[in-house]
């Protein structure tokens, strides 16, 4: 199954992006992009409108693909195994690299077939399903909301619950890597906070990767920021770092609100 | 005392922030817009009416000579017995709509999901091309494909697969619609959760597309059921329920086509009303069902990535 064999010492890094460029026909959306994400880490990407933060974080699983006519160069290495080799399963890399996007998008199903959507795809027997679902609703911080009514519809959730039922349904499968594009762009100030903190825990665990065009948001929940502008890695650093003492005048730019 | 304040100082606002002067122009909009108003009722009066003409026409006809005993009764001598014909009106039309909805559903999803971009416009170009076809050419293509290529002779088997065929493409495209439909975020979030392309058809896309694959083949029903060329061209006329696949058959719309004139002698043009009648109810009928499964569906899918 695996590409590749593990070099020794993946476990400082569990996705590692080198010389990343993703081109459409016009331009290049990322430009000999690199860098490394450390385990139990929350990377928040951030920059300008169209600085093609959300394209990367979409070739990280592989997402790019749906989108016909990018073309990719580069490699993205998981624990060591490029994921754009040709023996590589696109399906099984987007199952241990779980996504959440910019507004929440449930299935017409069950808060429960919502949360269990991922497992029922790998066939896992009822009793793993129901333990998987309630320890995803908890971490997800939804699980006191919806305990007594699995069986509702998911779409009678507010939004703000239903993004965190989007996080629950990444979760679910236990990925090691979840990537969460602008989760809270669509949601008002105290929904935006609750999926804030349920991040917070989750990078105990996990690797995040966050998509967001706040600044306060990064500052917030953050640990490193990684600040793109034309498809170019500017720089990256710990959060207080970049955002007191950003050796790039971009980077001053930007987290200052000054952007031409 | 509010209402003088304003009026005493209008004179002195410039002309600008006066807001109850009216131009010719606006005047011409405003009297434009009400104009529209009274027009649409009245238009959709004019459509109604044929409608309602052809309703009341039929049912004037139809009604007083219809009975239980007719609508049932088998007898393949009596002339007013409508029994054989309904039972194998709806006989076929559940074979050609099984085989249409079949067909047309795995069409459509594979346009829809599976196909590349390019090769699906050619299979969308084809399907509309198939819909525009005139009823009767349809049924020369059965006469000349099934009847005499696959030597199947003028049978029951060939009516019904050359009815099919002219479903087909009512079937197909509304499912091609409904999955092509779905929001671009859906697919992606059911793919991101490690589903595949067939995985994802199944347990997220067909349930979301499925009160429109419903409509597109209760519609492809009510176009099919009311059609006589794709019928008549392969079949010849029977008296009993077709017994085999190759039987004759007798149906609705053959004697609407075979008594209206000829009943002008014979005297059972009533027949053809009768079963004009029979044809309107069942369309009727299947217009508000699917009425019915969108209002019911349209609920239950609120909300989806608004």
């Amino acid at each position: 199954m695996t590409a590749t064999p593990a070099p020794s010492g993946w476990e400082d890094v569990v996705l590692s992006v080198r010389d990343l460029t993703v081109s459409s026909k016009e331009r290049k959306l990322i430009d000999r992009l690199s860098l490394d994400f450390p385990p139990r880490s929350l990377t928040a990407v951030i920059g300008p409108s169209g600085c093609g933060k959300t394209t990367f974080v979409r070739t990280l699983n592989r997402m790019t693909e749906l989108t016909p006519g990018l073309k990719i160069s580069g490699s993205v290495l998981y624990l060591g195994q490029e994921i754009y080799s040709r023996e590589v399963n696109p399906v099984l890399v987007r199952r241990r690299i779980g996504m959440v996007f910019q507004r929440p998008t449930v299935f017409p199903k069950s808060i429960f077939e919502n949360a269990a959507f991922g497992l029922r795809l790998i066939n896992e027997d009822e009793g793993a399903i129901d333990r998987a679902v309630t320890d995803a609703l908890q971490r997800a911080g939804l699980w006191d909301e919806v305990k007594d009514d699995l069986d509702r519809p998911a779409l009678s959730l507010s939004g703000g619950q239903q993004q965190r039922l989007c996080i629950a349904r990444a979760l679910a499968t236990r990925p090691r890597v979840i990537l969460l594009d602008e989760p809270t762009s669509a949601l008002d100030p105290a929904a935006t906070q609750r999926v804030e903190s349920t991040m917070q825990h989750l990078k105990e665990d996990h690797v995040l990767i966050l998509v967001t065009h706040n600044v306060g948001q990064a500052a917030r929940v953050s640990d490193r920021i990684a600040f793109l502008h034309s498809g170019r890695l500017i720089e990256v650093g710990p959060t207080p770092e970049i955002l007191e003492r950003p050796r790039e005048a971009l980077t001053q730019q930007f987290i200052t609100g000054r952007f031409a | 005392m509010a209402a003088a304040t304003v009026r005493s100082a209008s004179p002195a606002l410039p002309p600008d922030d006066v807001l109850t002067r009216s131009s010719g122009r606006l005047r011409w909009r405003t009297g434009f817009d009400s104009a529209i108003g009274w027009l649409l009722p009245l238009l959709f009066v004019v459509a109604l009416y044929p409608i309602l003409e052809l309703v009341y026409y039929i049912s004037v006809q139809a009604v007083p000579t219809l009975s239980w005993t007719v609508l049932t009764s088998t007898n393949p001598v009596a002339v007013d017995a409508l029994g054989v014909p309904i039972i194998t009106t709806f006989e076929i039309m559940a074979l050609a709509t099984a085989i249409a909805s079949g067909l047309g559903a795995l069409g459509g999803i594979a346009t829809a999901e599976f196909l590349p971009d390019q090769a699906a416009e050619v299979v969308r170009a084809s399907a509309n091309m198939l819909a525009g076809a005139p009823s009767v050419v349809v049924g020369y293509f059965g006469y000349i494909a099934f009847v005499l290529y696959f030597g199947w002779g003028l049978s029951y088997i060939a009516g019904v697969v050359t009815l099919s065929f002219f479903m087909l493409p009512y079937v197909f495209r509304t499912v091609d619609l409904a999955f092509t439909s779905i929001p671009r975020p859906i697919r992606e979030a059911a793919l991101g959760s490690g589903a595949g392309p067939s995985q994802y058809v199944l347990r997220v896309g067909t349930p979301i597309a499925f009160p429109q694959i419903l409509n597109g083949i209760f519609l492809a029903m009510a176009i099919g059921v009311g059609e006589t060329a794709p019928l008549v061209l392969t079949t010849t006329h029977g008296v009993l329920v077709p017994q085999s696949i190759y039987s004759p058959v007798s149906f609705l719309t053959a004697l609407i086509w075979s008594d209206f004139d000829a009943g002008k002698v014979s005297g059972l043009q009533v027949v053809a009303f009768q079963c004009a009648f029979l044809l309107m109810i069942v369309v009727i009928a299947l217009n508000i069902v699917v009425r019915v499964i969108s209002a019911r569906y349209r609920k239950r899918l609120e909300g989806l990535y608004q």
